[in-house]
Order: C-alpha cells, then sequence, then structure tokens
C-alpha cells in the first residue's frame, strides 16, 4: 500500500542530493531522502582498514551488487568499480576532498574546440559565470579550505576560500621551487576540510587516515557531516536511510507519480510524491532511471531523445611515484624524516588549457601532489604486485622494509575525459551471458552495464601531464621515479549519462536539471555534465545542486500560488 | 584516489568463483579421522590448517623480522572466513588449499605441509601464483595473499597483526600520532558483524 503522498523525494544523499535537502527543507517543503545506504555516526568512523576498505562498510561486495564493466566491444565482466560510497552523504564521506572549481573554458568546449572527431562534445547551456555564486555557496556550506593564489589559469572568483589553507608538509615548499624552475605554477590544492571551526563543527586534527575513511571528527565537507544534520534539524527531513529506490512511476500523463522502494526490512514500498529528484551518481542514476519503464516510456523514464545512459565520463587518470630513502634522504632534508603532515596540497593547472594543439591536444587537467595512501594493507598488496612480477617470501619482506625507510610522493591526473558512443551505462538484461541469464543483484534487479571506449586524444593529452608531473618528481632527485599508469580513469569521478542541454532531442536534462519531458523530474549528480572537465567533479556537482535548489526554490513558490 | 578500497582483492570480482581443482586432478582422497572443521579450526579441517600455515609461513616467512605465523594469520583467516557474507569464499578458499596439496604431491610426492621450503615455494609460484589470470589457481593465490596481508597488516582486534608486527614491518607504528590508533577496547569483528546483521548503531 502507497505511503501518504509528499511534496518531494530525493533519491540519494551525496553531493547532489545533499545540497538539495538541506536547501528545499531550509524553504520550508517536506522532503523525503531515499538513501541506499546506512547513516553512519561519527562515532561509526573508526581507522580500521578491513572495515572500511576492505568489505561492505562503503562499498557494496561484489557478489551482492556487482556492476558489469567491459572495455570496448569486449565480453562483459563482474566488478565492484563505479561505486562511490552506500551510505547517507555518499561519496562525499570517503573522499579525499580535492575541491577545485571548473575553469570558464570548460563551459564552452565545444565552441572552443569545434568538432572533434569521435567525441560528442557539447556547450554547456549555462556559463562558468552563472555557476560562480554558487560554488562560492557550496564552498562556504560545506567549509572549503584554500588559498586562490594568481596563476594563469585561476578562475575568476569572487571571494577568496572561507577556511585558511590547511597546513601543508614542507615537501610542499620543495615542490614550489622546482616548479618555479621548470617555470610553471605549484598552487595549494584547496580541501574539502576545515581547517578551523566551521558552522559548529570541528577543524581537521591531521589524522594521516582521510581519503577512503570517514571523518570521526565531521571535519571532512560531506553532506553527511555538514548539510544533512541541519537539514534534519529543520523537522522537514524525513531521512530514510537502507532504502533502496527501484523504479519511478508515471501518471498517466507521464509525470512522476511515485518511488517504489525496498525498506530496511526488504519490504516494497510506494513513496508518492509531487517532485522527483534523482541523485545516485551518474551511474547509478542513470540505471534506476532505464529500470522505470512505462507504456509511456518503453525506453526508461524520460527517454525520448534515447540520451539516457549515453556520453558517460569518468576523469582521466594517470600516476607515478617517487621514492625517497628516508635514511638517506634525511641529511639533505632532515624534515623528512621528522615532519609527519599528511598533507603536501599542491596542484598543477598550467597544461589545463593548451593554447595551441602543438603536444596534440588542447584540454588537458589538473596535476595534484600528495603522499601515497598509508592504509597498510593497500600499500604491501600493490608492492607484492601480481601474476609472473608479483613477489612473496623474503623479497616481499625485503620490499615492506624498504617502505617502511620511504615516503614517496605521488601525483594523480585529472584529466579532460571526451564523451564518446562507446562510454555508456546500458542494463544488464540488454546483455544477457551465454546461458541466458541475466545478472541481478541481491535485489533481484538488473545491475549497471557499463561499456568504457577512450578517446584516442584522451590518452595523449593524460601521458603527456604524466610526463611533466615526472619531471617536477625528477627534479627533487628521489631514489626513483615509478611510473604507474598514463591510460586509466578514475571510476568514482563520475558524469554524463543524464547531460544537459537546449534541445530535448540531444540532451535529457533542461539547464535547470529538469528533464525536458518529465517536467516534475530532476536529475541533480554528476549526470547533467555534458563535459567532464579536468578536475575532480565533486564541488561542480554540489555548487549546481545549490543553483538547482535556487530555480527549483522558486518554481515552487511560483506554483506554490 | 582516495587509497584502498579493493574490498578483498580484485579476485573475488569475478562472476565465476575461484574453482582451482586442476582438470588432471586425482580423485580426492577419502576423508580421514579428524578430516572435518574442529572446535579449534573454524573454516578448516585439520589437514587444511595444516596447509594453510604451511602456505602463509611462506608468503611471510620469520626472518630476522617476525613472521605471518608470528602474526597469528592463520587464527585470523580462520575466523575472518566464519562470516556469512564469505560462505562462497571460505568453501573456495578451503577447497583450493586441497588442491594446493594435491599439486605439491603429485610434484614432489608429499603433502604440501611436509614438503620443503623450496617445494613449496616452487609449487605455489608455478601452479598458483603464475598461472593464467583467468584461471582458479590464480585468483586463489590472489584470496592467499590478501587474507595473508589482511591478517598481518589488519587491525589486531581481528585476531592477526599480533603484537602489532606487520604494522612494525611496515613503518605503520610510526604513521602519525593517531592515525594507526583505535579505541582501547575496539573490536573490529562486531563492527563488521553490525555490518552483517544491519543493527550497528549507524544503521
Amino acid at each position: 500500500m502507497a505511503k501518504d503522498p509528499v511534496d518531494i523525494v530525493i533519491i540519494g544523499s551525496g553531493a547532489g542530493g545533499g545540497p538539495m535537502a538541506f536547501e528545499l527543507t531550509k524553504a520550508g517543503h517536506k522532503v523525503v531522502v531515499l538513501e541506499k545506504g546506512p547513516h553512519y555516526q561519527q562515532s561509526d568512523f573508526v581507522h580500521d582498514e578491513i572495515l572500511n576498505s576492505r568489505r561492505n562498510f562503503f562499498m557494496p561486495l561484489p557478489w551482492d551488487e556487482p556492476h558489469l564493466l567491459r572495455s570496448g566491444n569486449t565480453n562483459f565482466k563482474h566488478s565492484n568499480d563505479a561505486w562511490t560510497a552506500n551510505c547517507v552523504g555518499g561519496g562525499t564521506v570517503h573522499m579525499s576532498g580535492y575541491f577545485y572549481r571548473l575553469k570558464p573554458v570548460d563551459f564552452r568546449l565545444r565552441t572552443e574546440l569545434g568538432a572533434v572527431k569521435g567525441a560528442n562534445l557539447a556547450d554547456w547551456p549555462i556559463t562558468y559565470e552563472e555557476l560562480e555564486p554558487f560554488y562560492e555557496k557550496a564552498e562556504y556550506e560545506l567549509g572549503v579550505s584554500g588559498n586562490a593564489v594568481p596563476h594563469p589559469m585561476l578562475e575568476p572568483r569572487k571571494k577568496n576560500y572561507p577556511l585558511p589553507p590547511l597546513r601543508s608538509h614542507p615537501i610542499g615548499d620543495e615542490i614550489d621551487k622546482v616548479c618555479k624552475g621548470l617555470g610553471w605554477h605549484s598552487i595549494p590544492t584547496a580541501r574539502g576540510i576545515l581547517s578551523r571551526e566551521h558552522q559548529g563543527r570541528a577543524p581537521c586534527t591531521y589524522c594521516t587516515l582521510c581519503g577512503s575513511y570517514g571523518c570521526e571528527h565531521g571535519a571532512k565537507a560531506s553532506t553527511n557531516a555538514s548539510l544533512i544534520p541541519r537539514a534534519l534539524a529543520t523537522g522537514n527531513l524525513d531521512l530514510r536511510p537502507k532504502c533502496m529506490a527501484k523504479e519511478i512511476t508515471v501518471d498517466a500523463k507521464g509525470n512522476c507519480k511515485s518511488v517504489i522502494y525496498i525498506d530496511p526490512e526488504g519490504v516494497e514500498q510506494e513513496q508518492p510524491a509531487k517532485y522527483v529528484i534523482v541523485s545516485c551518481t551518474a551511474v547509478e542514476s542513470a540505471r534506476l532511471l532505464l529500470m522505470s519503464k512505462s507504456s509511456r516510456f518503453p525506453n526508461g523514464l524520460g527517454n525520448d531523445s534515447g540520451q539516457l545512459g549515453k556520453n558517460l565520463m569518468f576523469s582521466s587518470f594517470g600516476e607515478s611515484r617517487a621514492h625517497f630513502k628516508v635514511s638517506t634522504t634525511k641529511e639533505r632534508w632532515p624534515w623528512l624524516a621528522e615532519s609527519r603532515e599528511p598533507f603536501v596540497n599542491r596542484s598543477l593547472q598550467d597544461f589545463y588549457w593548451m593554447p595551441d594543439d602543438k603536444f596534440g591536444f588542447r584540454k588537458g587537467g589538473t596535476l595534484g601532489f600528495m603522499w601515497t595512501h598509508p592504509n597498510p594493507i593497500f600499500a604491501a598488496a600493490h608492492i607484492a604486485g601480481r601474476g609472473e612480477k608479483g613477489v612473496f617470501g623474503k623479497a616481499l619482506k625485503d620490499r615492506l622494509r624498504e617502505y617502511r625507510d620511504s615516503k614517496i610522493l605521488q601525483f594523480e591526473i585529472y584529466g579532460e575525459f571526451l564523451p564518446t558512443d562507446g562510454t555508456n551505462v546500458t542494463l544488464s538484461d540488454k546483455s544477457p551471458t551465454k546461458d541466458g541469464k541475466v545478472v541481478t543483484d541481491k535485489y533481484g534487479l538488473p545491475v549497471a552495464a557499463i561499456t568504457v571506449t577512450r578517446h584516442p586524444l584522451d590518452l595523449t593529452m593524460t601521458k603527456f601531464l604524466v610526463e611533466r608531473g615526472e619531471e617536477v618528481l625528477q627534479s627533487l632527485n628521489p631514489d626513483r621515479v615509478q611510473r604507474l599508469g598514463v591510460a586509466g580513469e578514475t571510476m568514482i569521478l563520475q558524469s554524463g549519462t543524464a547531460r544537459m542541454g537546449k534541445d530535448p532531442a540531444t540532451s535529457f536534462l533542461d539547464r535547470d536539471c529538469r528533464s525536458h519531458v518529465v517536467k516534475n523530474l530532476y536529475v541533480v549528480d554528476g549526470s547533467f555534465m555534458p563535459t567532464s572537465g579536468g578536475v575532480p567533479v565533486t564541488l561542480t556537482i554540489a555548487a549546481n545542486s545549490f543553483r538547482v535548489a535556487k530555480s527549483f526554490n522558486e518554481r515552487l513558490k511560483k506554483e506554490g500560488k | 584516489m582516495g587509497g584502498g578500497v579493493v574490498l578483498l582483492g580484485s579476485a573475488c570480482t569475478d562472476e565465476k568463483k575461484p574453482s582451482p581443482n586442476p582438470p588432471a586432478a586425482p580423485p580426492k582422497p577419502a576423508p580421514k579421522v579428524g578430516d572435518t572443521p574442529t572446535a579449534t579450526h573454524k573454516s578448516f579441517t585439520a589437514e587444511q590448517w595444516a596447509v594453510l600455515v604451511a602456505a602463509v609461513d611462506r608468503v611471510i616467512p620469520r626472518d630476522e623480522d617476525p613472521g605471518a605465523l608470528d602474526a597469528n594469520v592463520p587464527q585470523y583467516i580462520d575466523e575472518a572466513l566464519t562470516a556469512q557474507q564469505l560462505k562462497k569464499m571460505q568453501l573456495d578458499f578451503a577447497n583450493g588449499l586441497n588442491a594446493l596439496n594435491r599439486r605439491c604431491e603429485r610434484m614432489y610426492k608429499t603433502g604440501f605441509a611436509t614438503a620443503t621450503a623450496e617445494q613449496q615455494d616452487d609449487v605455489l609460484t608455478i601452479a598458483f601464483k603464475d598461472a593464467p589470470e583467468s584461471t582458479g589457481e590464480y585468483k586463489w593465490y590472489d584470496i592467499l595473499l590478501s587474507l595473508t596481508l589482511e591478517g598481518y597488516l589488519g587491525d589486531p582486534s581481528y585476531g592477526g597483526n599480533k603484537n602489532k608486527v606487520g604494522w612494525k614491518l611496515v613503518g605503520f607504528d610510526l604513521v602519525g600520532r593517531e592515525a594507526g590508533e583505535v579505541a582501547p577496547d575496539y573490536e573490529g569483528k562486531k563492527a563488521l558483524d553490525h555490518l552483517r546483521c544491519g543493527s550497528g548503531k549507524g544503521c
């Protein structure tokens, strides 16, 4: 039996759903948030690698809720990639909080680059200038620490960050020096981590275990720490954790009627609502909408254009590491052995937008410098290696002892990921296995089937950025530099699948992130993005959600009259 | 990015669960007396336990620094695989120990637990670690390595990493004054149980 109708249901509580829940409840609207994961409290966050990173604390187990993943036209394989944390706050809970803004050029890439063969480039229907006030708002409400120093790629901004930068390790000064020598601009990395008390939340304690953990002090800018508690305090939020949405139904007019979900006891429930806001990640939102079939929408809710699930994007990824032997380097850098500062917090954006295509590409991305993650099981598994190159026994122990005497500096690339026809989300029931079976999750639902086909320009660009990063690492005179990859993608950073645009024939959402055809349906995670940008998407998702909340609140006011 | 959310290692993501029975394997020997899980071992028979002990001792042997046995890695694995959600993994992993033993018998006419260290390393390397990626043998080795590293380097409240010997080897005891520290009465197993049954305080 259906529950009592409510005005608004939001599905998902992360970077997209969190700001909507916050702004709408603050404006006095009654909101139900359905979140498939649990509602962790700060006391649930413990520095236990097994609990956090190796079981289903954040990520579902692959035999409970698999994704199907393939490269190009190969066979699908089960994967636990492309999940972000399943809990109240979503990916913002276990993120590292590298909070960069996009640049103006990101909003008009089709115009700037022209037609790029094999890439479905599109300009955004909004400009950077339209989003700028909401970046400012998101930075304030979530709590971002940083310092916007002048550099050639600095995006226009009215204000500096709301909080001063976090302390950083002395290696940051060395990176500044060598970058200057190379003619580049090492800039402080803004972080979604509180450098001092903010809105009643405690500041960072520099505990070292940050990314892949929840913050037990609430210092990380998760929506679970920053926005959800304040939304709950309005009394207008009915937060329902461990509730898995499986379908959005429509009425005779083709508008959203209700959300069908599975409650914590495994019982199916129906929640009627006047408006439905979807924010489950680009992959999972596409899946939910594709699963919401009706006679009006046989190809998925609102999918008249056939665009739903297409143009999925991740973040182009590359990585190299510089190994410093502490026992020998300490003569040169005494602080290397002594300093326990966890943050390097340096970035390079000199190759974000190239003046010409001399190096084979123009749209690049960002390099972020950091110490390698200190999780010991994770580190040791990497050190042990796999297959014929893998080691065990004395060789493994020798490598672990070498690791003990090492500080390992790495960079990550957050590069443009061009949208292609070959990178998309479909449902597993479109791709049965050889014996005709459909892969389903523990709820019996078809799962997201993800196909990734990289555009060659992405790989040219990523390799170039990795080489520049290695120049920085080499200039620091490490014992060795190790290249880990030049052709990867960061699958926790997702966008596309329901891109926004002016033309209903070529886009799923309008400029307000409302469905072109289903007038009471919104999508506010990274799905809306026409292009990926060259930074992690989290802050942009949050800023855009604040922007959408404003227009949505105005709409409600108008319709209320 | 984020660092290390790998669950139990990549092996567990395959739709085909590890089934490391080599095609040419001889029929399984008849069970011996005591060849059932005992009160001491929750996830393994006595024979499997002996193979497990010998195997993890080769993955992280004792030398001038403590090894897997000093850290109570077998006890950790035995306990970890009692989790309801890892039931299939427990069965596959235990079968894999049988397969390892049979392979050793075929190669060296002796069981794995009684083979020389050199023979043990050869079987582990040739028949399992270096096996093609699509095989059950490769995946079984991946799980062995994953579980051994968890038992050696995980939070000591799970029963492994005894006296933090693993953390001391890799220097994790020095990482941040707070990073490795959890409340003295913290029990990872209880936190995991809460996850499983859904009755955690955060739920």
